[in-house]
C-alpha cells in the first residue's frame, strides 16, 4: 500500500468520524450553544414590556443583582437546599442498599418498592407532598394530633419551609439513587470479597473497609450529578412553596423564573444576568469536585 | 418552560450549562418588536364582505369545570354562525401562563383573535398596544350596553371608554360557619362587619379561648383581600386616582388601611384567634370547608365548593358582605375575574369583526346566565339575572343573592374601579411579601413599606418603557 492511500483513508477516516458527530453537535448547537450565546447576549441588554431586548446595557443587569440584597439569600437558599438534599439523599439510599444486600425473604420486592420513587414525576410527588404537608387536612398533621402535637407549618413556617421542601426532594431523589448505588454493589468483585472474609473481615469493618471504596465512582458519580440536579430544581418549589414563605425557599432557578415568566414580569436580562450565575456556579463546583473528590474515587 | 419531568433531568446532567439560557431564550428569540398602533374597529360589514368561514382563534385561561361550560356557548354561538364564522377556542393555561404566552405571540407576530386576560393585566395590555378597544365596536354599532353592570365595565374602563369586554367576573365576600357560631354563642343572622368586629367574635370562636373552631378567622395570604380592604375602606391602592387619573408612579399599601388591617391581622395570628395558612389559597379553603375555621374570606368562585363541604361536613354556610376596615366606612370592593381583548394589529378586519361578534354573544344576557349557573361566577349582564336558569340557581344558592346586592350597593369610585398599574402582578406579589413578613413577626409598618418601596423601581422602569 503506497502512502498516499494510507493519508487518503486516514482522511477518509476522520471524515467519517466527524459524520457520525454531526448530529450530536447539530443537536447540542441547535439546543444548547446558540441559546447559550444569546443568553450570554440578553444579559447585557434591557428588556421592554413584552419582552423584546431594548438595547445595549452593558453590565448594568450585573450590578443591580449583585447589589440586590435578596439576590444573597437566593443564592444562600440555593447552597442550602443543595446540601440539604444532596447528602441525605445519597446517605440514606446507602443504608438501604447495603440492607438491601441481605438474604433477605422477599428483596425483591423491597427493592422495587424502595426505588419506586424514580417512577414519579416531580409535579406527581410535590402534588402528593402538598397533600401530606397541609396544615389544615394533612396526613402529618393528622398523624401529629394522635401524640398530641399541635399543628406545624410545614410550608409557611419560614424556618421550616426548606427543610419540608428538602425533604419531599430527597425522597424523590431516592429511588435514583438506590438503584445507581445497587448496581454498584451488585459489581462488587466477589474474589476482592472473600479473600477479605478470609482476612477475618465482617460487619461494619468490611463495609468501611471493602465496599464503601469500591463503590466510590458511584458515589462521586450520584454528588456531581446530585448537585448539578438540585442547583436546577424547580417543580418542587413551584408547586409546594412558590418560593415563600419571605423567599426562604426562592432558588436561583426559581429567583430565574420568576424575573422571567411570573408575575407578567419579562425582565429576560435581569434573569438571563442570573442564569449566567448560575452557569458559573454550577461549572465551578462541578470543577471542584472533579479535582478534589475524584482523587478519593477508586477506580477499578 | 423549566420541565419538570424527572426524564428531562436526567438529559440534562449531560449538559447542565445551556440549560437555563435555553427556555430564556425560547421566550426571547421570536423576533423584533411588532409595534404598530391597533386601529379603531372595522367599518360594519366586514364580515360580510369576506368569504367562506371566518376562523376566529381565541385564547382562554379557564380549565376544568369552567372550560366546559365555555367549550358549550363556543359551540352554541359556532352552531348559530354556521358556515360563516367558526370560533376555535384553545387553553392557554392559567392567567399568569396565559399573559407570558401573549407576550411571546406578539414577539411572533401570531396573536390570537380574542384573548381572556385577568384583571390586573388590563394595564399591560393597553400598553402593549395590539388590542382594538372595545368601545370603538361599540360606538360604532351604537350598541346599548347599559345591560352591563356598571360596577364590572368600571374595572375595564378609562376615561369611561371600555378597553376589554368584562367576561368571568369575581367578587369576594366573608364566608362564615353558621354552625360554629351557635356554638360559641354568636348570633348566625348578624356576622361581624369590620375587622373589630370579627376580633370579637373570633375570640368566643377560637379553641384557645375555649371556642369550638380550631381559629375563629382565617384567611389566605392573598393580595386581592388586601386590595379589597382598601377599597372597601375608600381608600386607593396606587397614586394618580387609582392610576385613573394618570399613570401610577407608587402603590399605597404602605400606609392607611393597609397597616391597619395587616397590623390587626398579625394580632390575630399572635394572639391565636387566626390561622396562618400561607399563600396558598386551597390551604385556607380546605381549613375552612374542614370546620377549622369559622370565618374566611374569599371569592365568589368558591361558593359552590363551600356549599358542598357544609352539606357533606353537617353545617351551615353563611355569606355576608366583604367586611369594612373600621366601622362607618361605606365603600364596597372590586371586581375581580378576566375580560376578553380583540386583537387588532395583524389581524385582517373580517377576523376583528367575527371576533366582536363573539364578544357580544358571551355578554349577552342569555350567554351570561348560562355562564354564571355553569360556573358560579358574577353574571356581568342584569338582564341574566331574569332568565328562568338564572332565577332557579339563586332559588337554590340564596347566598349568592348577597353578592348580588354587594354589588349593586357598591357605589362606583374610583377606589371600587381598582388600581390601573402596568405592574400590578408584581405588586400584587410585593403586598403579599409584605404580609407574609408581618403575619411572620415582622413589623407591619416596615414590612409593607419595604415591599412598597421594592415596586418603585419596577414602576419606573415600565413608565419609562411605555411612554
Amino acid at each position: 500500500m503506497s502512502a498516499t492511500t494510507v493519508g487518503a483513508e486516514r482522511r477518509r477516516g476522520s471524515l467519517m468520524a466527524f459524520a457520525y458527530l454531526v448530529p450530536a453537535l447539530v443537536v447540542f448547537a441547535v439546543f444548547i450553544f446558540w441559546p447559550l450565546g444569546k443568553s450570554v447576549l440578553l444579559s447585557v441588554q434591557g428588556t421592554d414590556i413584552i419582552g423584546n431586548p431594548s438595547g445595549f446595557v452593558g453590565f448594568v443587569n450585573y450590578t443591580k443583582l449583585f447589589s440586590d440584597p435578596d439576590f444573597l439569600q437566593v443564592l444562600w437558599v440555593t447552597f442550602a437546599f443543595t446540601v440539604l438534599t444532596v447528602f441525605p439523599s445519597i446517605a440514606i439510599a446507602l443504608v438501604i442498599a447495603l440492607l438491601l444486600q441481605s438474604r433477605i425473604r422477599a428483596v425483591r420486592f423491597f427493592r422495587t418498592a424502595f426505588a419506586l420513587p424514580f417512577a414519579f414525576s416531580v409535579a406527581t410527588a410535590s402534588v402528593i407532598f402538598g397533600v401530606l404537608y397541609n396544615p389544615a387536612s394533612g396526613v402529618l398533621n393528622g398523624l401529629l394530633s394522635y401524640i398530641g402535637v399541635d399543628k406545624v407549618q410545614w410550608l409557611t413556617d419560614p424556618d421550616l419551609a426548606i427543610w419540608s421542601v428538602a425533604a419531599a426532594t430527597v425522597w424523590m431523589q431516592l429511588g435514583y439513587n438506590l438503584l445507581v448505588i445497587s448496581a454498584g454493589l451488585g459489581a462488587l468483585p466477589e474474589d476482592v470479597l472473600e479473600a477479605a472474609r478470609l482476612d477475618g473481615a465482617s460487619g461494619l469493618r468490611l463495609q468501611r473497609s471493602i465496599v464503601m471504596p469500591l463503590i466510590t465512582p458511584q458515589l462521586f458519580f450520584l454528588v456531581v450529578v446530585g448537585t448539578i440536579h438540585a442547583l436546577q430544581s424547580f417543580g418542587q418549589i413551584k408547586i409546594l412553596t412558590v418560593g415563600g414563605p419571605q423567599g426562604t425557599t426562592t432558588t436561583l432557578v426559581y429567583s430565574i423564573y420568576e424575573q422571567a415568566f411570573a408575575n407578567n414580569n419579562s425582565n429576560y436580562g435581569y434573569a438571563s444576568a442570573q442564569a449566567m450565575v448560575l452557569l458559573l456556579i454550577v461549572l465551578a463546583i462541578t470543577a471542584v469536585q472533579f479535582g478534589v473528590l475524584e482523587r478519593k474515587v477508586f477506580y477499578r | 418552560m423549566f420541565s419538570s419531568s424527572r426524564g428531562t433531568n436526567r438529559l440534562r446532567y449531560a449538559v447542565p450549562a445551556g440549560v437555563a439560557s435555553l427556555s430564556l431564550l425560547l421566550a426571547a428569540c421570536g423576533g423584533d418588536s411588532s409595534g404598530g398602533e391597533a386601529s379603531g374597529a372595522p367599518a360594519a360589514g366586514a364580515l360580510d364582505k369576506a368569504s367562506g368561514v371566518t376562523t376566529v382563534s381565541f385564547w382562554h385561561a379557564m380549565d376544568g369545570k369552567n372550560a366546559e361550560v365555555l367549550t358549550k356557548l363556543v359551540s352554541d354561538f359556532n352552531a348559530a354562525h354556521q358556515g360563516k364564522i367558526e370560533v376555535k377556542a384553545t387553553y392557554a393555561g392559567k392567567y399568569d401562563d396565559a399573559i407570558t404566552k401573549y407576550k411571546a405571540a406578539i414577539q411572533s407576530k401570531s396573536t390570537p383573535d380574542v384573548i381572556q386576560i385577568y384583571d390586573i393585566g388590563t394595564q399591560f395590555m393597553i400598553d402593549a398596544k395590539q388590542t382594538v378597544p372595545m368601545q370603538s365596536f361599540i360606538d360604532r354599532d351604537k350598541l346599548n350596553v347599559g345591560d352591563l353592570q356598571p360596577n364590572i365595565t368600571g374595572y375595564y374602563s378609562v376615561d369611561k371608554k371600555l378597553n376589554s369586554m368584562p367576561f368571568n367576573t369575581s367578587m369576594p365576600v366573608m364566608y362564615y360557619n353558621k354552625t360554629l357560631f351557635k356554638k360559641a354563642g354568636l348570633d348566625p343572622e348578624k356576622p361581624p362587619t369590620n375587622l373589630d368586629e370579627i376580633r370579637t367574635a373570633a375570640e368566643k370562636l377560637s379553641k384557645k379561648k375555649g371556642g369550638p373552631a380550631d381559629y375563629g378567622f382565617g384567611a389566605a395570604i392573598y393580595g386581592w383581600l388586601l386590595e379589597q380592604f382598601i377599597a372597601t375602606s375608600g381608600s386607593e391602592y396606587c397614586d394618580q386616582g387609582n392610576g385613573r387619573d394618570g399613570k401610577a408612579t407608587k402603590v399605597q399599601f404602605d400606609q392607611g388601611a393597609a397597616i391597619d388591617v395587616v397590623t390587626w391581622w398579625q394580632k390575630m395570628v399572635k394572639d391565636g384567634l387566626a390561622a396562618n395558612t400561607g399563600r396558598d389559597t386551597k390551604a385556607a379553603q380546605a381549613a375552612f370547608k374542614s370546620g377549622q375555621l369559622a370565618i374566611n374570606l374569599e371569592s365568589t368562585g368558591q361558593l359552590g365548593g363551600y356549599s358542598e363541604a357544609a352539606k357533606q361536613g353537617g353545617w351551615e354556610l353563611g355569606a355576608a358582605n366583604y367586611p369594612h376596615v373600621k366601622a362607618g366606612e361605606t365603600g364596597g370592593p372590586i371586581i375581580g375575574g378576566a375580560s376578553l381583548w380583540i386583537n387588532g394589529v395583524g389581524h385582517k378586519d373580517a377576523n376583528k369583526e367575527a371576533a366582536w361578534q363573539f364578544v357580544k354573544f358571551l355578554s349577552e344576557p342569555k350567554s351570561q346566565a348560562t355562564w354564571h349557573t355553569g360556573t358560579g361566577y358574577f353574571p356581568n349582564s342584569k338582564g341574566a339575572l331574569n332568565e328562568p336558569v338564572d332565577v332557579e340557581y339563586r332559588k337554590n344558592n340564596p347566598l349568592f343573592d348577597v353578592a348580588v346586592k354587594q354589588l349593586e350597593g357598591t357605589e362606583l369610585t374610583k377606589a371600587t374601579q381598582g388600581c390601573l398599574l402596568g405592574v400590578m402582578p408584581q405588586a400584587r406579589k410585593a403586598s403579599e411579601d409584605g404580609i407574609e413578613a408581618a403575619l411572620n413577626g415582622g413589623d407591619p409598618q416596615q414590612s409593607m413599606t419595604k415591599a412598597a418601596q421594592g415596586l418603585e423601581a419596577q414602576i419606573k422602569s415600565y413608565n419609562d418603557s411605555v411612554k
